[in-house]
């Protein structure tokens, strides 16, 4: 019924092996006594993932010709990218 | 730091050598200094219980590089799976629990509640997909609702950095009793969800839905209700997620049951929805300042999403009134330790140097 079914499966499949994929790497690189990486990595790829869905949301919406969303969507995106931006400026800027 | 001194007079080398550990990253030689250290001031002054905090964060952080790791790193992922299951087994995060006991481990609060920020992100992904797949998820809605959550978040990142620890311990131990209080009142459907007009917001952006009812798999179609009410509150609810890296359902539900007056399986679904977004916005801006410390937040963060997944399995097999008993009389001491943590005292727990 609803155009958002499908989509809505395809974000639970990607959330699922998302969710797979950076426990492997966090696990992966806890055991393994060379890994440091490998659990930041996961850390980024869990901190991705959220961010993701809402660029797949904005794309979808769009796709759908329902643009309120969309820009609903992208706002929250901006908000998102702001939130790293501003504070790698802080990182830096502060030392 | 002039407080340490008369505790440490006559004091070996060792202990000198580590007067102004705060200052200066003691080498691993040093960790048992600051070690005596941090169990010396952790009777002090707030002033000394601050720097004390430092010590303790780097002989944390010693003791992870060096021979210790293996052990902490289990301590940390054992730790997280139980409090993330039995909070998942009582249908709340299990966040409220993982930065206090962080935190009695000898964490710094900013450090803590970064780690716990990915943990709520990984409980979020882990949990979302079988209930978008019951139709559960209204993710309309939830897009519009993360507006306000993550400018909440980006607000609190900001503020963050303002506030003293001790404020934000105690802060802390406010959310952790109004969680305790939500616990004994129980959650009522809320009333008065026929599906009328729905006007403003809610129709202009099509938020009305349905979903099927899990038992009876019968649709059932629901409207919602006052946007810009539910707006400010989630505002305040990604504040205090970013503060205290919690997923904040504490002030989600009153939201959803009350101002948009949701259907609870949509309310629950939803609210954990958005949790990773939310979450997510503040989470990226620590990770981008650096101050996500991998040997804490990785553990963490496995431990939480091992544990969500046993406690949505027993979440059937205890949810008597006596486990809730419980789980209360646990928070009461939480909230009870994060106050007194904020006046730099703490009780045992707070006094363990790692």
């Amino acid at each position: 019924m609803s155009p958002l079914r499908a989509f809505e499966r395809r974000v639970a499949v990607a959330l699922e092996w998302g969710t797979w994929a950076a426990c492997a790497a966090i696990l992966t690189g806890l055991v393994w006594p060379a890994g440091h990486l490998l659990v930041t990595a996961g850390i980024a790829l869990f901190i991705a993932l959220p961010v993701l869905r809402v660029a797949g949301m904005v794309v979808e919406f769009v796709r759908i010709r329902d643009l309120r969303m969309g820009a609903v969507a992208a706002l929250v995106l901006a908000i998102l990218a702001l939130a790293i931006v501003l504070n790698l400026q802080t990182n830096r800027g502060g030392g | 730091m002039a407080d340490l001194r008369p505790a440490t007079t006559n004091g070996s080398a060792n202990v000198d050598k580590s007067k102004n550990a705060g200052e200066i990253v003691p080498t691993g030689a040093d960790r048992t200094a600051s070690a005596a250290t941090g169990r010396i001031c952790a009777r002090r002054t707030a002033e000394a219980a601050r720097a004390c905090g430092r010590v303790r964060y780097v002989a944390a952080r010693n003791a992870f590089t060096r021979l210790m790791a293996p052990l902490f790193t289990l301590y940390l992922f054992a730790t997280s799976l139980v409090a993330s299951a039995i909070g998942g087994a009582l249908g709340m995060a299990g966040g409220i629990l993982v930065v206090p006991i962080l935190t009695a481990s000898g964490i710094p609060m900013r450090t803590a509640v970064a780690a716990s920020l990915v943990s709520v992100i990984a409980c979020s992904c882990a949990s979302a997909a079988p209930l978008l797949r019951r139709r559960l998820t209204n993710i309309r809605l939830a897009i519009v609702l993360e507006l306000a959550t993550t400018l909440g978040a980006l607000t609190g990142v900001f503020v963050a950095g303002l506030l003293p620890a001790s404020f934000l311990s105690l802060l802390f131990a406010a959310i952790l009793l109004l969680s305790a209080r939500q616990m004994l009142a129980r959650r009522l459907a809320p009333i008065g969800g026929s599906p009328a007009a729905s006007r403003g917001l809610a129709k202009a952006l099509a938020l009305d839905a349905s979903y099927p009812e899990p038992e009876t798999g019968t649709e059932v179609a629901y409207v919602v209700h006052r946007i810009p009410l539910a707006m400010g509150l989630m505002y305040a609810a990604g504040l205090v997620s970013a503060l205290l890296g919690i997923g904040s359902g504490v002030l989600k539900i009153p939201a959803m049951d009350s101002a948009l007056r949701l259907p609870l399986k949509v309310s629950s679904a939803t609210s954990n929805f958005m949790i990773g977004v939310t979450a997510a916005a503040s989470a990226g801006a620590y990770f981008a300042r650096g101050e996500i410390v991998p040997g804490i937040a990785g553990p963490v963060a496995l431990g939480s999403v091992v544990g969500a997944l046993l406690g949505a399995r027993l979440l059937i097999a205890v949810s008597s009134e006596r486990v809730r008993g419980g789980f209360v009389v646990v928070l009461v001491l939480l909230a009870t330790q994060m106050a007194l943590q904020a006046f730099g005292l703490g009780i045992a727990g707070a006094g363990g140097v790692r």
